[in-house]
């Protein structure tokens, strides 16, 4: 009996995996609990463990390459046969599974192969690839339906233009590396040798930011709501708690205490506890708020979103101390799943690097993210003086479908409250 | 300087004897030969004037014999001079085969290096106009088979002088083809010395649906082609090959793998000619960027009618490329 095995889907969002590296060869024989290999998610590098005792048949998607969730990337022999191994042919013939959820995915493999052996052009198969088209999907234009590179680079500009109203923030994707890619683009005409463009290929994480914050911008009617906070208390009772905590180690950010007061405010307004769930919305139990992370250029850049999980019922010291060991994994050795799931509501922190204001995309399935600018030092009015004061502007990025203006007013009140009269945190 | 870009306007014919009159002022060694060339000109004009200034030492009429002063040519190199031997037309070179295939390419493999042959081969080549079959010899394809030689076509009275000049200075034999019907052409061409390197192509339009490519006279359908094929949203990229051997196949390479599609204009027969084997070039270093099967054009496989009407419709012309490049853009 032949098993296929079939590429994992390792987490929610996960669409395609790279096989990083094999841990057998064909030939070798496995008994269940063994690796096979690495296998590299759009969030992390995860070992692929075997279910099943047997012989590795073929191994057939490569160290490096990519393959949808679901392709067959290796087979093995079920029960060797006390005789030794079965004979060839038979492990050829007995390739139909019997269980059927890999009957599915088998009967993909074969529909697959049947367009390999359709009539493409050269250019037109690499164009397909390049821009994952799926040949099966394409009419072919030319002699005896040859699929050719015209039938390729209009399914392109369909998608094109179908992505035209996309955020610009897109635009610098590589062509043809992501399906939501803007336009082609091609490289300059340099003027001086030392200007040549250079062609970096995606990133598995470069190329999740682009298909979900496109798919997010473009989904999402995203509308922007902007308060401004007076900082002098939040940031006196700071000074006063690491002052007295110093000893025990504890250093709390202003961002400790943006998290403890949006998930407070989130458990009194549920609706930024939520999600769009096409025909309902659901409203979540738990209260997990993401923190953005910018990763280190040396790591491949990008970002991704710790999560601080029931983050209205823990204090500022456990969030302080859970924030700063999931930067640290997440700028070091990466963060596993679990650490960057299931987030209900995402702060997205600039002020370190001195901004005053910005907007975010949301992050979906949330409904909302806060994008938080500096603590500035600037003249304002209090109790009708002028005076100096610490304010700090944040800007609240919302789903429409879930939460309407006055909501989300009522939020920022809220948590202008919070921030405003922080000793409340401290209960 | 790589086009024309002068002031100065003259014939395709002066190009060439201004390169062979600088070169001959500057090498003692460089002497002119074949029929008429000295004392009536030229049969074609294109020596006019330089029995004159070279005297008959250097400017030497020949007997219609071309086995023969192709033979004396080959030994003068071999020991030493440069000569230029003038075919009236290239389908006469045909009864000298021997001396120029078998002695001129030969020479420096089978003396192991002891003999070179520095020679240029020059002359007419191709339809010149109702000649009929025996005097309308395209010898691209049949000569550039032959390990050991160069092969120049120029496509413009500057290409003419710069790649003349090369050919004259190389120490290989060149075989050196010019058109009877571009020799009245003008264009512009500086009058200072310059030289245009062998194997270097180049490209004449920029396009990017279809890459064109071809030398020497068929160039000029090709444009005519383009022109006609902007009309239709077709944009066509044209590439002068300007030397056959050597071939500058990372040029067409490099143009086809901007295009997807190529269409090789190739005035000789189509069988085992150089259309056939650039084809096959490409099909071999870039294949996985074609979108189609490189389309050839060839003068058609029959010995060229004498007819007008027919000839036309024998030789590569615009309308053919036209049809060539449509069906390899699947436009057809």
């Amino acid at each position: 009996m032949t098993i296929e095995i079939t590429m994992p889907r390792l987490s929610d969002t996960m669409e395609v995996g790279t096989i990083l590296h094999w841990h057998v060869d064909v030939g070798d024989e496995v008994s269940s609990g063994d690796i096979l290999a690495d296998i590299e998610t759009d969030k992390a590098t995860m070992e692929l463990q075997t279910f099943d005792d047997g012989k590795v048949v073929s191994l057939v998607v490569n160290e490096g390459e990519q393959v949808n969730v679901g392709t067959t990337i290796a087979t093995l022999t079920g029960d060797i046969p006390a005789g030794g191994e079965a004979p060839l042919e038979e492990l050829v013939q007995t390739s139909v599974p019997e269980n059927s959820e890999v009957k599915s995915s088998a009967s993909v493999t074969a529909s697959k192969t049947e367009h390999l052996g359709s009539r493409v052009s050269p250019v037109a198969r690499r164009l397909a690839e390049e821009h994952r088209i799926d040949l099966g999907t394409v009419t072919g234009s030319g002699p005896s339906g040859r699929i050719i590179k015209r039938d390729i680079l209009q399914l392109v500009d369909t998608k094109t233009e179908t992505t035209a109203a996309a955020t610009t923030t897109q635009s610098s994707v590589v062509a043809g590396q992501v399906s939501t890619a803007a336009q082609p683009i091609k490289p300059l005409a340099p003027t001086a040798p030392w200007q040549e463009d250079k062609v970096v290929p995606l990133s598995n994480m470069r190329q999740i930011i682009a298909t979900r914050l496109v798919e997010s911008k473009q989904t999402i009617p995203h509308y922007q709501v902007t308060m401004s906070f007076d900082m002098d208390p939040l940031l006196e009772m700071r000074a006063t708690l690491n002052e007295q905590l110093a000893s025990s180690g504890v250093k709390l950010s202003v961002n400790d205490f943006l998290v403890r007061c949006c998930a407070l405010a989130m458990s009194s307004n549920p609706e930024f506890n939520a999600s769009f769930g096409g025909d309902c919305i659901l409203y979540h139990g738990p209260v997990n708020v993401g923190i953005a992370v910018a990763v280190p250029e040396e790591r491949g850049g990008g970002l991704v979103v710790a999560t601080i999980r029931n983050a209205d019922t823990k204090s500022l010291r456990s969030i302080s101390q859970e924030s700063q060991y999931l930067s640290n994994k997440a700028r070091t050795s990466g963060l596993s799943p679990d650490e960057m799931g299931d987030t209900t509501f995402t702060i997205s922190n600039l002020g370190m690097f001195g901004v005053e204001h910005f907007t975010a995309i949301i992050n979906p399935p949330n409904s909302a993210i806060l994008a938080v600018g500096a603590a500035i030092e600037k003249p304002v009015i209090r109790n009708g003086e002028l005076a100096v004061g610490n304010e700090m502007s944040a800007t609240l990025s919302l789903d429409h479908r879930v939460i309407d203006g006055a909501m989300a007013a009522m939020y920022l009140k809220t948590l202008k409250e919070l921030m405003e009269n922080p000793a409340s945190l401290l209960v | 300087m790589s086009v024309a870009t002068a002031s100065r306007v003259i014939e395709f014919r002066e190009a060439l004897r201004e390169a062979m009159s600088e070169e001959m002022r500057n090498d003692k060694r460089v002497f002119l030969l074949g029929e008429e060339v000295a004392q009536y000109d030229g049969a074609y004009k294109v020596s006019k004037g330089m029995l004159e200034e070279f005297g008959p030492r250097r400017i030497i009429d020949t007997p219609i014999s071309e086995s023969g002063f192709s033979g004396m040519a080959i030994g003068a190199a071999m020991r030493g001079l440069r000569p230029i031997v003038e075919f009236m037309s290239w389908s006469f070179s045909l009864v000298a085969a021997d001396p120029i295939l078998n002695n001129a390419a030969k020479m420096l493999y089978m003396s192991g290096g002891q003999f070179g042959c520095p020679i240029v081969f020059r002359g007419n080549d191709g339809a010149g106009g109702q000649l009929a079959s025996t005097h309308s010899w395209c010898v691209e394809s049949l000569y550039a088979n032959v390990p050991g030689l160069k092969m120049a076509i120029p496509y413009d009275p500057y290409d003419a002088k710069g790649l003349l000049k090369t050919a004259i200075q190389d120490d290989n034999p060149v075989f050196f083809l010019e058109s009877e019907r571009l020799l009245s052409t003008t264009g512009h061409v500086p009058e200072e010395e310059y030289t245009i390197p062998f194997g270097k192509a180049l490209i004449r339009r920029e396009g990017r649906d279809c890459t064109i490519i071809s030398f020497g006279r068929p160039l000029h359908f090709c444009e005519e082609a383009a022109a006609e094929l902007a009309k239709e949203g077709i944009d066509c990229e044209i590439i002068d090959g300007r030397t056959i051997r050597p071939l500058d196949i990372d040029t067409m390479v490099q143009s086809v793998q901007k295009t997807n599609a190529c269409v090789v204009v190739d005035q000789s027969w189509s069988f085992a000619s150089v259309g056939s084997e650039i084809a096959s070039q490409i099909h071999s270093i870039c294949f996985d960027e074609l979108d189609n099967f490189v389309h050839r054009v060839h003068s058609d496989d029959v010995p060229t009618p004498y007819a007008q009407n027919l000839e036309q419709a024998y030789l590569p012309n615009a309308r053919k490329i036209c049809e060539a490049v449509r069906a390899a853009t699947y436009n057809a």
